[in-house]
């Protein structure tokens, strides 16, 4: 049984792991997605240059932004920064999971931040996207935004 | 007209409109209460006058601008960083701009550098960022 403590700048450790649970892409994702960002490009859901259908190459980063919801409770956070490197296309019928690992943390500004590292693979392991984010946690009790 | 001789360093791309209504959030980012994304008494509770898009549907947008440009080589060998600089609200008005940085031999191809901002209705930018992929060969 996994517990859930809340996510706090303090109880953050850097190098800590994270793993998501593995995903089947459907074709009813890709359509989601692509009506989400307004971007229905025939090879979403058509022939591609890669044979058959491919997934928007943003299609699974919420996995990845998601992978520290696996461990803690999160109060609540933004996105500060974003690195992909999309390594071979997402393709409807993978099998797909992410995994994470905490590289830094730190105040700026008064405000806390953490950096991630991850990759998304296929069911036999072989990379698809690799990439890095910053997201920033807004403490419980505390309001962040511009009124 | 090939890829090749459509580009040009200093050359801005076509810019893509997009409106991230609340439904189009929802879609993206699942509906659930405590989330700033989707539930407005929460995101009020933050501090913000209406829910926020993800930062990560930015990221979509300047896919789309780059896979018009290069097709199968951003999807395969393409790299993106975004800075995410201001609030996206529901119902605010993005228009995506791209501009032609720089291009580098690689292998037998080329990498294509290029500048990406976007903008709000009130012309202020939002997101920031350095998109690259190669050239089809």
């Amino acid at each position: 049984m996994t517990e859930f403590p809340t996510l706090t700048y303090e109880i953050l450790t850097v190098g800590e792991e994270f793993v998501s649970d593995t995903h089947l892409v459907t074709p009813e994702d890709i359509e989601a997605y692509a009506y989400a960002v307004e971007d229905d490009h025939p090879w979403y859901a058509g022939p591609s240059p890669f044979g058959g259908p491919v997934a928007h190459p943003t299609l699974m980063a919420n996995q990845a932004l998601h992978l520290r919801h696996g461990k803690y409770i999160v109060h609540a956070g933004l996105h500060a920064k974003m690195h992909f490197e999309f390594l071979e296309p997402v393709r409807p019928g993978m099998r797909v999971r992410s995994r994470g690992r905490v590289i830094d943390k730190y105040v700026r500004r008064g405000r806390q931040y953490m950096v991630t590292e991850y990759v998304t693979e296929d069911e036999h392991g072989t990379a698809l996207v690799r990439g890095q984010f910053t997201q920033m946690l807004i403490p419980e009790g505390t309001r962040h935004g511009d009124r | 007209m090939a890829i090749a001789e459509r580009i040009a360093v200093g050359q801005e791309l076509p810019p893509l409109e997009k409106e991230p209504s609340q439904r189009r959030i929802d879609v993206y980012s699942g509906v659930r209460p405590r989330s700033i994304h989707t539930d407005p008494a929460w995101a009020e509770a933050k501090g913000f006058r209406a829910p926020l898009a993800q930062g990560m549907m930015s990221t979509a947008y300047a896919s789309e601008m780059m896979i018009r440009l290069l097709g199968p080589g951003f999807l395969k060998g393409g790299t993106l960083s975004m800075a995410f600089l201001k609030p996206v609200y529901a119902g605010d008005r993005l228009t995506v701009r791209g501009r032609i940085q720089a291009t580098h031999p690689e292998g037998p191809t080329t990498r294509v550098t290029v500048e990406i901002w976007i903008q709000n209705q009130h012309g202020v930018q939002t997101a920031a960022g350095t998109a690259t992929g190669l050239l089809p060969t």
